[in-house]
């Protein structure tokens, strides 16, 4: 893939960052107790209902995988030669 | 010194702190173009730049809102924290094709990305209205509920020394004052002041929040004992409702036109993928703080229904600041930072508004510094209408009013995010799909059908107007004849916008 002023992206970042933008896709869908018995009382596990904690352990997870995806994302200036792809 | 005096003076402190950023702002103004007064020159630094989006993502809404709808539905509204990160994950499809176009061809307003894309023919100029209209009735929602929020905590901040429609009318000239002097650049610097604020108030407040509950074990066991109902497994709908409003929150947030407007404004792609990259932390600090706070309303307040429910947060810091002296400066903090907050977002959305209607619903497009003054004009008008509003009409929950705007601006998406990765859309495809998507969604308000088994009326609108723009572009003839460039600038074009010839898309 070639920038405006065609030079060549990273295609190891890009692929790395296509599998953390999966993976925060996976923890997205886990968040949401789908998988649980609803109305059923739930045991505290650090203080939180476990369907909570869970919930808010994939987003301390998606938090961390974005956020490494935004550093490895090529976001190109015209007037910047090396970009971000450097 | 009672705390409603004390309340008086650093509200009155703190509004003339923003009169003089205003004042920096003006004198740091090189010219009276659209450019610089709309975004600051292009020339938004990391810190800056996030302390900006940090500012702007949360508003009143989610300060006020967010708290009295963790305490209407418990333990699952642990979702806001999902749906604001989910923001700053969409963005990945928007701002690596956006930001070279926008840098090229100088964009100013949202509709510039839609002109320069689908053509300046019958059909593309009738989608660039559409969208402008839709993003310009979204966005007067937004600076509504800004504005009520405004009266509320004005009048929670100074104990009722300044009335909801006095507090109204106060803060929104100091809003329309330092947006119309600065522009962008005042916006901007006041945001990171006020981010700053907002920041420093609800670290306080969840120490404090910890502390008085006895962690939050102790928090979830008082939950337990008084609405078990709140802590329990979700049902299917309520499963469906949590994945329709990540949806809707994410897909919607990244066609605030404010939010676009900020990736034209950075001063570099690098800029902006830092911002966003510790934007991305923020739910964490922001969402989640106001969800507890929430939450540990429910076994203190048990006769909250409705609209009172968005006055969770102010009871709890009134609580606060009645154990002693040292608390009432601290709950102040939090009080003033709530303040912060809401006008940040307000100034945000009235600068949007203003080039919003001048350009794209106007069709005002040029570079001349008339541009920048009608801008201005029409903001002095919605804000002063708007204001006018949230004084006559009280009773509406903020929530309520985050998902109708939500609901009528995911309809801009396919314009924005399938646009910018499939060169086929076409114009008139996507105006149609546009139109019945948000009168899907326009419907669902008015006949009170907010959901379908827990899926918002604005997804599946968007999900009807999808298909009708796919499905329509894929039957229409020969592709477009001035098919878009969706992934780089073509050099003559980038040459004549760098040597500040006028743009011809």
């Amino acid at each position: 893939m070639r920038g405006p002023r065609g030079h060549t992206l990273n295609p190891v970042r890009r692929c790395v960052r296509r599998v953390l933008l999966g993976l925060v896709a996976g923890l997205y869908l886990l968040s949401i107790p789908w998988y649980r018995e609803s109305g059923a009382s739930a045991p505290l596990v650090f203080g939180l209902p476990d369907w909570v904690a869970v919930a808010l352990g994939c987003y301390v997870a998606v938090a961390i995988l974005n956020s490494i995806a935004w550093l490895l994302t090529d976001v190109q200036d015209p007037e910047d030669p090396g970009g971000d792809a450097a | 010194m009672s705390f409603d005096e004390l309340g008086v003076v650093g509200l009155g402190i703190y509004l003339l702190a923003l009169l003089a950023v205003a004042e920096v702002a003006r004198r740091a103004r090189r010219d009276a173009s659209p450019a610089d007064h709309f975004l600051a020159g292009r020339d938004l630094g990391v810190f800056v730049l996030f302390l900006t989006l940090y500012a702007t993502a949360y508003s009143g809404n989610s300060l006020l809102g967010y708290p009295g709808e963790a305490y209407r539905r418990g333990f699952s509204w642990i979702m806001a924290t999902g749906f604001m990160m989910s923001i700053i994950v969409v963005f990945h499809l928007l701002v690596p094709r956006l930001r070279p176009l926008a840098v090229a061809f100088e964009f100013v307003s949202p509709g510039d990305w839609v002109r320069h894309r689908f053509g300046a023919d019958r059909g593309g100029r009738a989608l660039l209205l559409g969208v402008g209209l839709l993003m310009t009735v979204a966005l007067a929602n937004f600076l509504f509920a800004q504005l009520k929020a405004m009266g509320v905590m004005a009048a929670q901040v100074t104990g009722g020394i300044v009335s909801y429609e006095v507090g109204v009318a106060l803060l929104a000239g100091t809003v329309l004052f330092y947006e119309t002097l600065g522009g962008m650049r005042a916006v901007a610097w006041t945001d990171a002041a006020q981010a700053l604020l907002m920041m420093v108030g609800l670290s306080i407040l969840l120490v404090w929040l910890l502390g008085v509950s006895g962690g939050l074990g102790e928090m979830t066991l008082a939950i337990l004992e008084s609405r078990p109902d709140a802590a329990a497994v979700p049902d299917a709908v309520e499963c469906a409702n949590w994945a329709s409003t990540i949806l809707l929150m994410g897909l919607a947030s990244v066609v605030y036109p404010q939010a676009i407007q900020r990736i034209y404004a950075a001063r570099s792609g690098r800029s902006l993928r830092q911002s966003f990259a510790l934007m991305t932390f923020m739910p964490l600090g922001t969402t989640l703080v106001v969800t507890l706070i929430g939450l540990a309303a429910i076994p203190r307040f048990h006769d909250l229904g409705g609209v009172e429910a968005d006055r969770v947060m102010p009871l709890l810091l009134g609580e606060w600041a009645a154990s002693g002296p040292l608390a009432s400066v601290a709950a102040l903090l939090v009080l003033l930072g709530a303040v912060a907050a809401i006008m940040s977002t307000a100034d945000s959305v009235l600068l949007s508004l203003g080039s919003q209607v001048v350009r794209d619903v106007m069709g005002r497009s040029h570079r001349a510094d008339s541009t920048t003054r009608l801008g201005k004009r029409i903001a002095v008008g919605v804000m002063i209408a708007m204001a006018a509003l949230a004084m006559a009409a009280r009773n509406i929950s903020l929530w309520g009013l985050i998902e109708l705007k939500m609901e009528l601006l995911v309809q801009c998406v396919p314009a924005f995010l399938i646009a910018a990765h499939w060169s086929r859309l076409r114009a008139r495809p996507t105006l149609l799909g546009l139109v019945v998507g948000s009168l899907i969604a326009i419907a669902g308000v008015f006949l009170d059908v907010k959901r379908i088994g827990g899926v918002h009326t604005g997804v599946i609108g968007l999900a009807v107007n999808t298909a009708i723009a796919t499905l329509g572009s894929l039957l229409s003839s020969a592709p477009h004849s001035s098919a878009p460039q969706t992934s780089a600038a073509p050099p003559t074009r980038w040459r004549a916008a760098q040597s500040g010839q006028p743009s011809t898309s």
